[in-house]
């Protein structure tokens, strides 16, 4: 296939074979700005530059903390209390600071999106597959985000389908913008809600003393290592590390216009959403932790039902926070994960793709980012859909799908021909490997819990 | 980059002004130089096609695993 200059872009202004389009004005400006705040001096100004330079970053993250991963860590809560998954949170947190670092540096670096390196480097036939695949993980993972939104705004009375469209004028309100750091700005701001949880936890007076051991021992384990504990595992690192996230931040990256001189505040960008994602996910955690010890089942808990069970611990008011903050996850990751869809579609099937496009211009991206989220969102209000079950399964598949993902990752990251002297050092490589390793590890003992449970007694399991 | 007068007013700004803001960006930032100018193919080695559909392979088989677990989760 050859590729096309965009065709819907006005025409020239500068040399005949250089097209200067809508979109290429919008991240100027944002440019000249990082420019004339860079070439100040002082504290104010540094303090400005990280402003206008952090974005993809903590949106990734915190987009991450979505409806099925606030899920995963409230049924963490409730069935093993404050324990063992607290390290192992900070630990996946860890992890996926380790890869999203890597695709800092290869959009910075190349200016382009994670699918478009690979269509153009590995060819149609990876770009394409790729491509299908994320849009297929992503697909139903926007399902869990509709899920949870409905589920958090039901806490409220709200019924679903109003819920669910109110989500969806939201997310198309918030594209109306046309321009990617106003929309930045405003799931920025909409994100930072996920540190509801936060609140949500000391109302129910957490032990710190116990939460500091199980920092420091990993332990307790309540049950040991069972089928159960192996499946929320893996739930807990889909909560962290997934597919969609390496693409979004490297096509988020490319349309904000970071450029190698920016690397630094990239990374910066990134440890702060992994710190303040890892505060509200430790959070909910510790939120539902008094239902463990109060025997509460919650095995088949939705949002909603853990707001309900949570009241009459925390009240009416801690209650809603939780419910709120449900609605938060999904809805801003609704956002984030439609998007990442639209700029992979765009990337390799080479149609403009750019939140600085007008609609006119951007049809093609604004229409798979709006009809993805569409179709995701008229699922969830199909009544007897088994939404307990795709919310597991899509975490689970989340871990799974990483390895390969990981692979082009590593690939590309280490390709001296494109990255030059920002390729990969070794001890990057060294703990990118020991993500894959981990990775990989989980999803062979998650198949031995599954095919042949007996095994998992012969790693000290039951 | 050459610069055409016979356009004073683009997007609202002034051809100075216009310029001035491009050259701020770097040279392939610009979405007609980027669709020029790809990275070039680069042939992935027997080595990495066999890790490529290994992993491929892994995923399919661990997708029909949940698949079991679901199906016998719902029996």
């Amino acid at each position: 296939m050859k590729p096309a200059t965009p065709a819907s872009q006005p025409k020239t202004v500068f040399s005949p074979d250089i097209v200067i389009s809508h979109e290429d004005i919008d991240r100027a400006h944002d440019r000249e700005q990082v420019a004339a705040t860079r070439a100040r001096r002082g504290f104010l100004p540094r303090l400005r530059l990280l402003w206008l330079l952090v974005g993809p970053g903590i949106l990734v993250m915190l987009g991450e903390n979505d409806g099925p991963s606030m899920l995963s860590y409230a049924a963490t809560g409730a069935r093993f209390g404050i324990g063992f998954f607290i390290p192992f949170i900070v630990l996946t947190f860890a992890m996926a600071c380790i890869v999203q670092e890597m695709t800092v540096r290869l959009g910075a670096a190349t200016h382009r999106g994670h699918a478009e390196l690979i269509f153009d480097r590995f060819g149609p036939f990876w770009g394409w597959f790729s491509m299908i695949d994320l849009m297929l993980g992503n697909f139903l993972t926007l399902v869990t985000e509709f899920i949870a939104i409905r589920a958090g705004l039901g806490f409220f009375g709200i019924r679903p389908a109003i819920a669910v469209l109110g989500a969806l004028a939201v997310l198309s309100i918030a594209l109306m913008t046309h321009r990617y750091w106003t929309w930045e700005r405003i799931v920025l701001g909409a994100a930072t809600f996920n540190l509801v949880f936060v609140p949500v936890a000391l109302l129910t007076h957490p032990h710190w003393a116990d939460v500091g051991r199980a920092l420091l021992t990993w332990k307790p384990l309540p049950g040991g290592l069972t089928q159960e504990t192996v499946l929320i595992l893996l739930a807990n690192i889909g909560a962290t590390v997934t597919p969609w996230m390496l693409f979004f931040q490297q096509s988020a990256i490319a349309d904000k216009g970071l450029t190698t001189r920016d690397i630094r505040f990239g990374r910066i960008d990134t440890a702060l959403g992994a710190f303040l994602a890892t505060i509200a996910a430790l959070a909910t955690l510790l939120a539902t932790a008094p239902l463990f010890l109060h025997h509460m089942s919650a095995v088949n808990f939705e949002a909603a039902e853990f707001a309900q069970a949570l009241q009459p611990l925390i009240g009416h008011w801690g209650a809603a926070l939780f419910a709120l903050g449900m609605f938060e996850a999904g809805m801003v990751a609704a956002i984030t994960i439609s998007t990442s869809s639209a700029y992979a579609f765009g990337e390799v099937a080479h149609r403009p793709h750019s939140l600085n496009l007008p609609f006119t211009q951007g049809k093609t991206f604004y229409l798979v980012l709006l009809l993805e989220a569409t179709a995701a969102a008229g699922l969830v209000l199909i009544p007897g859909i088994p939404l307990v079950y795709i919310v597991l399964v899509v975490n689970v598949i989340a871990v799974l799908a990483m390895p390969p993902a990981l692979l082009f990752l590593y690939m590309l990251v280490n390709d001296r021909d494109i990255m030059g002297d920002l390729v990969s050092p070794l001890w990057a490589n060294l703990l990118a490997l020991a993500v894959v390793v981990v990775l990989v590890a989980a999803g062979v003992l998650y198949g031995f819990s599954v095919i042949a449970p007996r095994t998992l007694a012969l790693i000290g399991g039951r | 980059m050459e610069y055409h007068d016979d356009k004073p007013r683009k997007f609202g700004l002034s051809d100075a002004r216009l310029a001035k803001a491009i050259s701020s960006l770097e040279p392939d930032q610009i979405v007609s130089t980027k669709g020029q100018h790809h990275v070039p193919r680069r042939r992935l080695t027997r080595g990495e096609m066999l890790l490529f559909w290994g992993l491929r392979l892994y995923l399919v088989f661990m997708v029909g695993v949940v698949i079991y677990q679901i199906w016998n989760g719902v029996r």
